[in-house]
């Protein structure tokens, strides 16, 4: 699926990460000289066994996990020891979580706002219609004022997604949005992430959800030990890998 | 139903042990008072609380004593929310010099008595910074029980699920603001009822300020019992007086809880 690229937009990489290295205390390196690459409007979906360094990988991209290597570099900016470049990527990329993370004190309607107000400076009145529509967006609009222990996983992960869209953010993260959920749920979630891709969201998904790899995405890349084994469209990965170690693993989840 | 009827039989148990103990205390107080030859006079308490001349009403020394009390716990434990706070915040904190004051704090005040750091601000800082008698003893309460009031807090930041803080984390929420609409909302309703535990020992504790001449509830009984020797009828009366308070108080708390928790449901906080 081809999407549509902001042209004005001199950089059309939108995500640089060069080099990466992680490791964590003991002997499993996390990322090992990972370098990727992610166009404006691009779905990378990343799949891989569990601890091949997926999450690692896009929790460095927002500063939630430090890499001791490397270089990231998100929609220009660098991710470095500048303060202000940090927060500036926090906002500009969204994020959301495997087990939702929402804020139980607050109802839906704050939750979607807090945000908003806090850091984009919206007053309250403002916020609130911007939430209003994001919720109407993936389907929870008359949910506005319960609280996230009244609602199902799937919607909660749907406002989750609201949440971090209100941030109008360039790039959104999903860390294995709808591995917490239960089977029936995780129709609803995937129909707003395949709506979002659609209206040309820069999207880098970790997920096993190989039917939505194989729909949504624009390139699937397959990471083992912290290291890209294959890369490719969705095409040509699931119909023609050419790493062994690719088969295996298909031929285990399929 | 069995189980009812085995429910009443245990609670009318209960009540007649209960009644039991209060009747053996009774006869105890009375027998020991007997042996030693005491005489009750009750009846002159009323007048130390409270008495009407010409249809005016005048606070007896004992009245005037509790306001004290009310008013030193009152501010003391407004401080030590806010000393036990910070302290909770520093030793959380990335600064290594916040953490050492922190931690250099809570254990001078936690492994020394509040007798003695009542004296040492009395008779050594009070000289010095040039404060009130009043100030010293709400200073001295506040400092200790905000040692322990800090621990609570650090208790209930520490329980709130890392997700909380990555989620405000990745909207571009700063450390301050995470902490004040994310983390401590949570987090107080959270420690809400060892933090009432706490507030009820402030109450108990305030009556060691006495020792500094402060003119609290226990001052006020001290100098009643030694103009008067009506030992047993003050320090009785003092004893239910200080009862009741911390009684009320934990009404209060219970009052703010379900309040707090009235938000449609009270469970939010279970994973």
């Amino acid at each position: 699926m081809e999407h549509a690229m902001n042209e004005e937009e001199p950089e059309s990489d939108i995500i640089i990460a060069r080099n990466l290295h992680k490791t964590f205390p003991g002997p499993v390196a996390a990322l090992v000289d990972f370098s990727v690459t992610v166009r404006r409007g691009e779905v990378l979906v990343i799949v891989g066994p569990s601890g091949s360094g997926k999450s690692t990988f896009l929790r460095c991209l927002n500063g939630l996990e430090e890499v001791e290597s490397g270089s990231i570099i998100v929609d220009g900016i660098p991710l470095d020891d500048n303060q202000r470049h940090r927060l500036e990527i926090r906002r500009e990329v969204g994020m959301v979580f495997q087990s939702f993370n929402l804020f139980p004190h607050l109802d839906v309607l704050e939750n979607v706002s807090l945000a908003q107000r806090l850091v984009r400076g919206k007053s309250r009145a403002e916020a609130r219609g911007c939430s209003l529509e994001l919720l109407a967006r993936v389907g929870l609009a008359d949910k506005a004022a319960s609280y996230p222990a009244e609602l199902s996983g799937g919607q909660q992960q749907r406002v989750a997604i609201a949440r971090a869209l209100a941030m109008m953010p360039r790039v959104m993260l999903f860390d294995e949005a709808t591995s917490a959920l239960d089977p029936e749920m995780i129709g609803e979630v995937l129909d707003v992430m395949r709506q979002l891709a659609e209206e040309g969201m820069t999207m880098v998904v970790v997920t096993h959800e190989m039917g939505f790899a194989r729909e949504v995405s624009d390139r699937v890349l397959f990471m083992e030990h912290g290291r890209v084994i294959e890369e490719g469209t969705p095409g040509e990965f699931f119909n023609h890998p050419r790493r062994q170690r690719t088969r295996e693993f298909l031929r285990q989840i399929l | 139903m069995q189980w009812r009827s085995a429910t009443r039989i245990t609670s009318a148990v209960d009540v007649a042990k209960f009644l039991l103990t209060l009747g053996l205390l009774a006869w105890l107080v009375g027998r020991g008072s007997e042996q030693l030859g005491y005489q009750w006079h009750w009846r002159r308490i009323p007048a130390y609380l409270l008495t009407v001349t010409d249809g005016h009403w005048h606070a007896g020394p004992l009245l005037d004593g509790l306001l004290v009390t009310l008013e030193i716990t009152a501010i003391s434990l407004v401080l030590a929310a806010v000393i036990g706070l910070v302290t909770a915040l520093l030793r959380l904190s990335g600064s290594l010099v916040g953490r050492i004051l922190a931690i250099f704090y809570l254990e001078t005040i936690r492994n020394t008595p509040l007798l003695v750091q009542i004296f040492f601000l009395y008779f050594v800082m009070a000289p010095i910074l040039d404060i009130s008698r009043f100030t010293t003893a709400v200073l001295a309460l506040a400092f200790f029980e905000g040692a322990y009031a800090s621990e609570i807090f650090r208790s209930g930041i520490v329980a709130i699920d890392r997700g909380q803080w990555e989620a405000a984390h990745s909207l571009g929420l700063s450390r301050l603001a995470t902490y004040r609409h994310v983390i401590l909302p949570q987090a107080v309703r959270r420690v809400l009822p060892p933090l009432t535990s706490q507030a009820i020992s402030l109450v108990k504790d305030s009556a060691l300020v006495s020792t500094i001449a402060v003119y609290d509830l226990t001052m006020q009984g001290r100098v009643i019992v030694a103009e008067t020797f009506l030992v047993f009828e003050v320090w009785f009366t003092l004893a239910a007086i200080y009862l009741l308070l911390a009684l009320a108080l934990s009404l209060l708390v219970r009052l703010v809880e379900r309040r707090l928790g009235s938000h449609g449901q009270t469970a939010w906080n279970m994973p």
